[in-house]
């Protein structure tokens, strides 16, 4: 291999769009295992759901227990709704970023940080209000680890919006913005697993 | 190896309470920590939990107080080896310093260095080549336990429980191992300075997926006081939801190394795809690059699915979920899939970064070209692709979807096309050239032998008729070792050879490297091939004792596994006598192209002082102005 070498002006600082370049590519990358996860769990959903092994994907009433009812989507749906807005928001923050808008940026990093918020604590509801333990059939494991799976989305959420707010506010993103942006490509993959989370729920 | 000058960080006078947080923390803080947590984590579990009644949502609360114990150890260990500072200080708007920044790269921390979060590759790389020895020694060691119970027909000394749990160790710890053996090491070590980079693209993920690993063994290891892992490597439900709790210490193993292994391939490729020097476009990468893209990429999908795996496994053992109990709706089917289609691409993941290492090296050994780069680009690509639709071919017997055997069937056979390509790639680059003959070249044949008959063995149990007979037998335990073993281990021992003079900036003792070579050599072939033909004469794998009519065969393979062991003891020697005794190694020994060469020893922190400009492929021997 023959080389030549030539000294960089400044080899030891890249420019910002070629460490955000960097950064994107490896959080997509993360996100390839993620989805792969959550495509997984909707494999187990519609699998056990058509195998119904000896009719226990929704167990009938018993006499030690009641029948398993599955829970509306409509509660799941909303969620989705709530992700959808929250990137929304994001996204407001983020044209916020690009016009160099600070105080437009900080505010939609707050509004993201609290819608994220409210599906959080809107996800744990649900799961402690459905009708049924995890251990009621096939659907109950499957709809506790959907609804598990989210709520892990949305707290993760919260820790990254929580950040992005924060950096706003300290004007850190005054400079460049490719924090923002990668939190945007979380933001949108966050509300597509809430939608397809939403969708196996709609089949019971 | 040393990189960098050994002085104190702090000014002299200055007290240790001082000294900012991310200097405190080390192995130490973290082992403490972790400890700490873990026992802190199990009170409150005993206390709070409530016992097993009806209506409970704790199912088996042994379980989940072991599962949420271990669970403890891993926040613990991780807080105190300091994975969470950089999170959280993005977090606070705080970003780390460049001296800070230096300080977390190892900068004048000496052997210090090696016991923190340090994200330096190259001490990354040093710690994967140390972990990797452990692993390997405690799965070898596992290894001879189950060879000396073998030694006699009618069960040997270990009770039928322990046999198992120490055969479902070994599997899953030597199938860790070999996953990290090569892009553990020498992927990150040799991989950035290669490409002509001054580090990953990720430091921090770098020291991430690492100390995820370190994490991992303990609840691992300890499996061993609560049961064991009886269930073997792959841990099928049921069996898995009805083993004792040492079946949590695999989960939790398991989940804590897929997310090390999502990490780095996320970190590697991207530090490939976006890092490479000037000028080095696709044509003019190395080969090793390709398979260890290839080995993190393939891995990158399929890790999450095993994850999904053992988190059912563990919420159908902790809290009564029944994804794979059949009285709840649930399958056993289900996990097999999951398993598998993890299960058989990690194959490859193994395989395919040993067979490019040796692919590197050929062309310097031999000074001729890399025959036909394009066909083992090829290769790789066909193997990485037609490796995740043939998970089924491991199901054949279990009643799953019989109409789509042929199908798999036929994905599997023609896997043995690309493969092919691999061999012809080695075998053309082989032909006619002047060989050096080291250790590492030895390997290439060594390989070739291995990996033909592990390959052709594959196609016999890929085929479902003769899978029916074999399944279940020592034939497939032999196949898959003459895979994983005979070419995967193969490739990483003369890996460790070739690149240890980079590494530590010694030559590896040449008189050790072949001894320990052909005690390796002949002991796995004299084994296995016992192996085989007990296996094709109907013993079944897993099982402590035997019929008489095959103790002939099991006699052989035992003693000769004390020649694996011995040759593998002379290999552990010789990397300690040359990393602290060895001749001086020269910048570059083996007189090679790539860029990894052209880096002084010891390799400084940031590899290059000025970064390369590539203007030509790495295989350019006997060509002039090359």
């Amino acid at each position: 291999m023959s080389v030549e070498t030539h000294a960089l002006a400044n080899p030891h600082h890249e420019h910002p769009d070629v460490v955000g370049s960097r950064n994107r590519l490896g959080a997509i990358l993360i996100l390839v295992a993620d989805i792969t996860f959550a495509l997984g769990v909707l494999f187990v959903y519609f699998y056990l759901k058509g195998q119904n092994v000896n009719g226990m994907w929704l167990p009938a009433a018993s006499d030690s227990q009641s029948a398993t009812t599955p829970v509306s989507s409509s509660g799941a749906w909303a969620l989705a709704l709530v992700a959808a807005i929250g990137l929304l928001a994001h996204r407001f923050a983020l044209m916020g970023a690009r016009a160099k808008n600070q105080a437009q940026l900080a505010l939609g990093s707050l509004l993201a940080l609290l819608i994220s918020l409210v599906g959080l604590i809107y996800q744990g509801m649900q799961i402690s209000s459905a009708s049924f333990t995890v251990t009621m059939g096939a659907y109950a494991s499957c709809y506790y680890l959907i609804a598990g799976l989210n709520f892990m989305h949305f707290a993760f959420t919260v820790f990254i919006s929580l950040g992005n707010w924060n950096r706003s506010r300290l004007g850190l993103y005054s400079a460049d913005h490719w924090h923002v942006t990668i939190v945007e490509i979380w933001w949108v993959w966050m509300t597509l697993s809430s939608v397809l989370g939403a969708f196996a729920l709609s089949f019971t | 190896m040393t990189t960098v000058l050994d002085h104190p960080t702090s000014a002299p006078g200055n007290s240790a309470m001082k000294r900012p947080l991310i200097e405190r923390l080390n192995v130490f803080t973290a082992f403490g920590l972790g400890i700490i947590s873990a026992i802190v984590f199990w009170y409150l579990a005993r206390t709070f939990l409530p016992e097993n009644t009806e209506g409970s949502f704790i199912k088996t609360r042994l379980d989940a107080v072991t599962i949420i114990a271990m669970l403890g150890w891993f926040f613990g260990f991780m807080t105190g080896i300091g994975a969470l500072i950089g999170p959280f200080r993005w977090l606070l708007g705080k970003d780390l310093d460049h001296d800070e920044s230096m300080f977390y790269a190892g900068k004048d921390q000496g052997i210090k260095r090696y016991f923190r979060y340090t994200t330096d590759h190259k001490v990354v790389g040093i710690q994967y080549l140390v972990i990797t020895i452990i692993i390997f020694f405690v799965g070898g060691t596992l290894a001879m336990l189950i060879r000396m119970n073998l030694g006699h027909a009618g069960g040997g000394w270990l009770q039928p429980q322990t046999y198992n749990a120490i055969v479902g160790t070994h599997g899953i710890v030597m199938i860790v191992g070999t996953i990290i053996m090569i892009t553990g090491p020498f992927g990150n070590f040799i991989m950035p300075i290669m490409i002509g980079a001054r580090d990953m693209a990720f430091p921090r993920l770098n020291a991430l997926s690492f100390w995820l690993i370190v994490a991992a063994i303990p609840p691992m290891l300890s499996s061993f006081f609560f049961g064991g892992i009886s269930t073997g490597w792959s841990a099928y439900a049921p069996l898995a939801s009805q083993a004792p709790p040492g079946m949590d210490g695999y989960i939790m193993f398991i989940v804590i190394f897929a997310i090390s292994t999502m990490v780095a391939g996320a970190n590697i490729t991207t530090t490939v795809v976006k890092m490479r020097a000037k000028g080095m476009t696709w044509n003019r990468t190395p080969i090793f690059i390709y398979g260890v893209v290839a080995s993190v990429a393939l891995a990158l999908p399929v890790f999450p699915l095993f994850f999904l795996s053992q988190v059912m496994s563990a919420m159908d053992r902790a809290v009564g979920s029944t994804f794979y109990d059949v009285r709840g709706g649930g399958s056993g089917w289900l996990y097999e899939n999951l398993f598998w289609i993890m299960g058989h691409p990690e194959v490859y993941v193994i395989l395919i970064p040993a067979v490019a290492a040796l692919m590197e090296m050929a062309p310097v050994f031999t000074r001729r070209p890399l025959f036909s780069f394009n066909t083992a680009i090829m290769g790789i690509a066909g193997i990485s692709g037609l490796s995740i639709l043939v998970w089924a071919h491991h199901m054949y017997v279990t009643g799953w979807a019989p109409l789509l055997n042929g199908p798999f069937m036929l994905t599997t056979e023609l896997i043995s096309i690309p493969t092919g390509m691999l061999f012809l790639v080695l075998i053309g680059t082989l032909w006619r050239g002047r060989l050096w003959m080291t250790m590492p070249t030895a390997s290439i044949y060594a390989l070739l032998w291995n990996f033909m008959i592990g390959g052709i063995t594959g196609i016999y149990l890929s085929d479902v008729p003769v899978d029916g007979a074999l399944h279940g037998s020592m034939f497939v335990t032999a196949h898959f070792h003459y895979t994983l073993m005979g070419a995967g281990l193969t490739g990483a021992l003369a890996s460790l050879v070739f690149w240890f003079p980079k590494m530590t900036g010694r030559m590896f003792d040449r008189r050790l490297s072949w001894i320990a070579f052909w005690l390796v050599q002949i002991g796995f072939n004299v084994a296995f091939i016992g192996m085989f033909l007990v296996g094709l004469a109907g013993q079944p794998r897993r099982v402590d004792a035997y019929a008489a009519l095959f103790n002939q065969g099991n006699s052989v393979t035992t003693m000769a596994a004390y020649s694996i062991m011995a040759g593998m003891l002379v290999l552990l020697y010789g990397v300690i006598s040359s990393w602290t005794n060895g001749a001086i190694a020269p910048m570059n020994p083996w007189f090679a192209k790539t860029l990894d060469w052209t880096v002084p020893n010891p390799v400084p922190l940031e590899n290059f002082e000025v970064l390369p400009v590539v203007t030509s492929d790495p295989y350019g021997y006997g060509k002039a102005q090359s």
